[in-house]
């Protein structure tokens, strides 16, 4: 037998951010040929803006993901994160200060839900399915059900900032995603999270602290669902404590159709990154088409699964 | 023993204290009345809470009777523990039930069992008409699109293209006011509604689908947001809508009467709001329940609240009053010069 090399077009066919890219890049294609208004500089940074805060949090969640877990308190994350700052800033606290806090109570949190995962040994599905209902609970309790508003411009500067007409949290954005690409890919600990989510048993064998990692993981996921939520408060100028519900669905959605396995141990930031995109555009597409909005529930979820069953189709051929 | 003595002051205290109570609730007869929203999480309903325990302490004041409010519900708008929530204020024992229904028909039942066991039961808000409670407070949504739609008019002129922002599809209420404004829009050929955008009640998504639909329809002259929810978003986060409705290019109506609303009608940005009494599902529905438990009062089977039209002409008076808490005062007219 001799080893021949595989042409171009299956190299390109297996690489999956590739294939990703390529039903990214069709989208864009079809869409500005059929509307007049989606190419426009304006829209898409709309659209990048818009889709920030979901892929931000979605980071988090692929490396949860990646190592064998899920996590459903995401959106309450971002709410929460939002509502803790926000009030600090009416408490007349510094911008600086109020975000930290905000950002260690989700990590706080996130940290919580690794440690019940790793040391009581609860699914995470349960675990974080609870926290899910404990922390929108705090939110709708410090707030009475109110809105918490009129925070200062310093604040909504975070997310109402263009740099060279570039959203600010789109900047963050990739800068958090080249960190965790470089966390995943270059590090010891991620390695391990790859193990831990491939292989569960085999990881400890080998001496990883499985435990350890999990709880890395959802501490981190925590973090950075504080980030996409302060972030979204910024740029709304507004903490309401209904925000961000049902946001982990589209979260776990950017992540899966991202690539990233639900059965741990595969993907990548950047197919989370581009899975994101692929959803925040589609919405996007279907109000500058036109298209009814009774009718756009069944669209999202249309390419969900057309997206995924594409990916899986690939993998099975090559 | 200085303990001892304690004691004995403690207890002497305690008998005095306990005699003042004792003649006072001998005096004053107490009335429990339950308030139950549709959800604890909608911002609305806490206004009412706000009137029910303002008209609860009104007439503890004035009346032989001491009022007092049970506010309690599901966190969110959930008919199942709603019904919950109903059977346990049932088995609690109260004087009188004001509920607003997740859903018209899920709460029959249960209203039914109240009424059954001797306590008087009204819907305000949201009815459920196949129960046995004795009077429903509320408006009607489709008037209230249908003023939405008159206000609209009257600042956009009679053409036009307009676009519709709702919360989740299929939401009664919502739809109601939607076919309330068609109706009258139907009337005006040269009116053309362009489209219908949903943000499932969700602030961050509003502001997204009014943005975009900014850009879809750069020609548009009109907007009717059947709720307020973008407009919890500050300043600069709708740049394209903010810039049209500055300069006048863009006329908007929206329900409600909020006072995130009210800024924004003050400065020109909205034309018009069109609002139910918020504060009055609880003043009145109190005063309801007490007028008919306490004076056996008749009440027809549907009870007005009326609507709130709000214009630059009355929003001052709008605005005082919810910096007053106190709506007890009536709006002075949305147009005066007819």
């Amino acid at each position: 037998m001799r080893y021949v090399e595989p042409g171009l077009v299956l190299r390109f066919a297996r690489n999956q951010l590739a294939a990703l890219l390529v039903i990214l890049g069709g989208m864009v294609l079809l869409l500005s040929l059929l509307t007049s208004t989606f190419l426009t500089a304006n829209n898409i940074f709309n659209v990048l803006r818009a889709f920030s805060w979901i892929a931000i949090a979605s980071f988090g969640q692929s490396i949860v993901i990646i190592g064998g877990g899920i996590d459903l308190s995401a959106g309450s994350n971002m709410a929460f994160a939002g509502i803790i700052t926000a009030m600090l800033l009416l408490a007349g606290y510094s911008v600086v200060f109020s975000i930290l806090v905000g950002l260690l109570i989700t990590l706080g949190i996130g940290l919580l839900n690794g440690l019940m995962v790793s040391k009581t040994k609860l699914p995470p599905f349960i675990a974080t399915l609870g926290t899910m209902s404990i922390v929108r609970g705090f939110c709708y309790g410090m707030t009475q059900g109110w809105p918490v508003r009129n925070l200062p411009r310093s604040f909504m500067f975070l997310g109402q900032t263009d740099i060279w007409r570039v959203p600010l949290p789109a900047i963050i954005m990739i800068g958090l995603a080249v960190f965790c690409a470089i966390l995943l890919e270059k590090t010891k600990l991620g390695y391990h999270v790859y193990a831990v989510g491939g292989n569960e048993y085999a990881a400890s064998l080998v001496g990883i602290n499985t435990g350890r990692v999990k709880t890395i993981a959802f501490t981190l996921s925590g973090l950075f669902a504080g980030i996409g939520g302060l972030l979204m408060t910024a740029r709304l100028g507004v903490a309401a404590p209904t925000a961000a519900q049902g946001y982990e669905l589209d979260i776990i959605a950017a992540a899966v159709i991202g690539g990233i396995s639900l059965t741990g141990g595969e993907g990548s930031v950047w197919g989370a990154l581009i899975g994101a995109a692929i959803m925040q555009i589609l919405r996007n597409a279907l109000v500058l088409m036109g298209f009814p909005a009774y009718w756009q529930p069944a669209a999202i979820g249309a390419v969900i699964i057309g997206a995924v069953m594409i990916d899986m189709y690939r993998k099975r051929k090559v | 023993m200085k303990g001892k003595q304690w004691i004995v002051v403690g207890l002497v205290v305690l008998l005095v204290w306990g005699c003042v109570i004792g003649v006072s609730a001998a005096e004053k007869k107490k009335l429990t009345f339950a308030w139950i929203p549709k959800a604890l999480n909608n911002p609305v309903f806490e206004l009412g809470r706000d009137g029910a325990f303002a008209k609860a302490k009104e007439l503890s004041e004035t009346t032989d009777y001491i009022v007092e409010v049970l506010y309690v519900g599901s966190v969110a708008s959930d008919a199942a523990e709603q019904v919950r929530v109903v059977e346990d204020v049932i088995a609690r024992g109260v004087d009188g039930i004001g509920i607003s229904c997740n859903d018209p028909d899920a709460l029959v039942d249960v209203i039914n069992k109240a009424v059954d066991a001797g306590i008087p039961v009204m819907t305000w808000d949201a009815d459920a008409p196949q129960s046995k409670r004795f009077t429903y407070l509320g408006v009607s949504n489709y008037d209230g699109g249908k003023a939405a739609a008159e206000l609209l008019i009257r600042y956009m002129g009679e053409k036009g293209k307009v676009a519709l922002l709702t919360g989740v599809p299929g939401a009664f209420n919502l739809e109601e006011r939607i076919r309330g404004f068609k109706d009258v829009i139907k009337n005006y050929p040269e009116i053309e509604i362009v489209t219908t955008v949903a943000c499932y009640d969700d602030i961050n998504l509003g502001v997204q689908v009014v943005e975009e639909t900014m850009q879809a329809y750069p020609d548009l002259t009109g907007w009717f947001f059947v709720g307020l929810w973008p407009l919890f978003a500050e300043r600069g986060s709708m740049p394209l809508w903010e810039e049209a409705a500055k300069s006048g290019r863009v006329k908007t109506v929206a329900f409600d009467t909020l006072p995130v609303e009210l800024e924004y009608l003050k400065e020109g940005l909205l034309v018009g709001l069109v609002g139910q009494k918020y504060w009055g599902w609880g003043y009145d529905t109190i005063q309801m329940l007490f007028d008919y438990v306490v004076n056996k009062k008749e009440f027809p089977y549907w009870t007005d609240s009326g609507m709130d039209i709000v214009t630059i002409h009355n929003v001052d008076a709008m605005i005082e009053a919810w910096e007053k808490k106190d709506f007890t005062k009536p709006l002075p007219p949305p147009f005066p010069e007819e």
